[in-house]
């Protein structure tokens, strides 16, 4: 009786452990989406905003593009995107355009590919649930990537 | 016998080519082929001799149990004294053979990671997923400039190899010159290579870092110094001057990440592509340079390269084509 009580036990830990296998789950190939979000209810949006590859994609683009220059760790007022208030909306469509068309002459939405202004609203949007010291160590992460047009490297 | 040559004649031509630990071409390279030579030599005369014994062991006793049949039952109980004379002489070769082969492998060790008071030059490779950033000194401005997954050995001369990483851990390993060396985050490992042989080798990376580990290798021209000299003069220079739909279209669509120097172009997230076109490869030994290739890395990276960070950039056909050509004037 008690081994067949322990084996349920492993059975159901293992299957646990297993969906957090899904979290990470690549989709990789030239399958990618070509358009913006179609508003709120967008089917893709649960896929990037609930794939922890996806997010993390998307902060790794957040400083390629040079994103931390002005949304940084230290941002204050409307350029801090971890304080959870939206200036132009907390949905993923709204923080899709404010990302691709609200930054005037830097114009994101030429310059940056569809799929990667998916993975970066993912992350920004992610952002509010970072804690403080999550924050801190992904930029000390990514201190050997570059940050737009600066690459300091790992050579200091 | 004469149908076996062939076999044993391919199985050997493994031992040569431009990624071959077995096909020195360099100092480092020599000094860990000796050792690989040295270690082979005295395994397979250890393994010889096992051998010899286990079989005179197996003689003797098929032997005896002939003559303990016929009733003499001696042979087999108490202690045989050559055996008991070969003990130690057994005992001490394998000490000594041991000693022989840790103070060779120490002495391979410091010849390998030994690093030369004044190197001719200096080299900083830094490993990207899933590519490699090379950066040489002007030799005319004295600052860095940037090329990626190739770089040119002189031939002769000791060049410092200053590797780093910019994400995960990476492995420098060019089999036929020098390493492997890991290339780690956050931190700064450094290898003193002297090329030899002249010609094309290949390196690949050596530590598994992700989903196009196998797609990052690393072409190597080993060539006398003249011609280095003047390889490396014509990649510091800037790009040459060129207008056209090519160049604008790629100021928006592709300076983001990459650079080319003379232009506005500034980015550093992918390799400068200032004198692409004299590179050997694409995307880090995953296609051949050619204008065809090209357009299509340019069209289609995620199926070339599945997860690459190179995306997939929705260019009309006739800008695609502008961008290619533009690129395959940079010379």
């Amino acid at each position: 009786m008690r081994t067949q009580r322990g084996d349920i036990a492993a059975r159901i830990a293992v299957a646990l452990l297993l969906t957090g296998c899904q979290r990470e789950a690549r989709d990789i190939g030239p399958s990618l989406p070509q358009t913006g979000p179609n508003r709120a209810h967008d089917p893709r949006i649960v896929y990037y905003q609930d794939n922890v590859y996806q997010v993390a994609q998307g902060g790794r683009y957040f400083g390629w593009y040079g994103c931390t220059a002005c949304h940084g760790e230290d941002a204050s007022g409307v350029r801090d995107l971890g304080d959870g208030r939206w200036r132009y909306g907390g949905s993923f469509d709204q923080i899709f355009a404010s990302v691709a068309e609200r930054h005037g002459g830097l114009n994101y939405a030429a310059r940056v590919p569809p799929e990667q202004l998916w993975q970066m609203a993912a992350y920004v949007r992610d952002l509010p649930q970072h804690t403080p010291e999550k924050r801190r160590r992904l930029s000390v992460d990514q201190v050997g990537e570059p940050q737009g047009r600066n690459w300091s490297g790992p050579v200091r | 016998m004469r149908a076996r040559l062939p076999i044993v004649c391919l199985l050997l031509s493994g031992c040569t080519g431009v990624q071959s630990a077995l096909d020195p071409g360099g100092d480092q390279a020599s000094a860990l082929f000796s050792l690989f030579a040295l270690m082979m030599w005295v395994c397979g005369f250890v393994y010889a001799v096992v051998a010899a014994g286990l079989i005179w062991a197996l003689w003797r006793a098929w032997r005896r149990s002939g003559t303990d049949a016929r009733g003499d039952g001696s042979a087999t109980h108490g202690t045989d004294g050559r055996l008991a004379r070969l003990l130690p002489l057994a005992a001490g070769a394998i000490v000594i053979g041991l000693a022989a082969l840790i103070t060779a492998s120490f002495f391979a060790d410091r010849a390998l990671f030994a690093t030369r008071a004044q190197p001719a030059l200096e080299v900083r490779v830094t490993g990207h997923q899933w590519w490699w950033r090379v950066q040489y000194r002007g030799p005319a401005s004295g600052g860095w400039i940037e090329t990626a997954n190739e770089i040119h050995l002189p031939q002769g001369q000791t060049v410092r190899l200053v590797l780093g990483a910019a994400d995960v851990i990476h492995s420098f390993w060019v089999p036929n010159v020098a390493g492997k060396l890991d290339m780690i985050p956050g931190r700064i490992n450094v290898l003193d290579a002297t090329a030899r042989q002249p010609g094309w080798f290949r390196g690949q990376c050596a530590e598994f870092c992700g989903l196009q580990h196998a797609h990052m290798a690393l072409a190597v021209k080993v060539e006398s110094p003249a011609a280095f000299r003047a390889w490396l003069a014509r990649q510091a220079a800037p790009a040459a001057a060129a207008s056209g739909r090519g160049a604008a279209v790629f100021a928006t669509a592709c300076a983001a990440c990459h650079a080319i120097r003379g232009t506005i172009a500034g980015g550093r997230a992918g390799p400068d592509l200032t004198h692409v076109a004299t590179r050997r490869t694409i995307a880090a030994g995953t296609l051949t340079m050619t204008r065809g290739n090209l357009q299509g890395w340019i069209a289609q990276p995620q199926a070339i390269k599945p997860g690459t960070s190179m995306p997939a950039i929705p260019l009309d056909p006739a800008d695609a084509d502008a961008v290619a050509s533009y690129l395959m004037a940079m010379r």
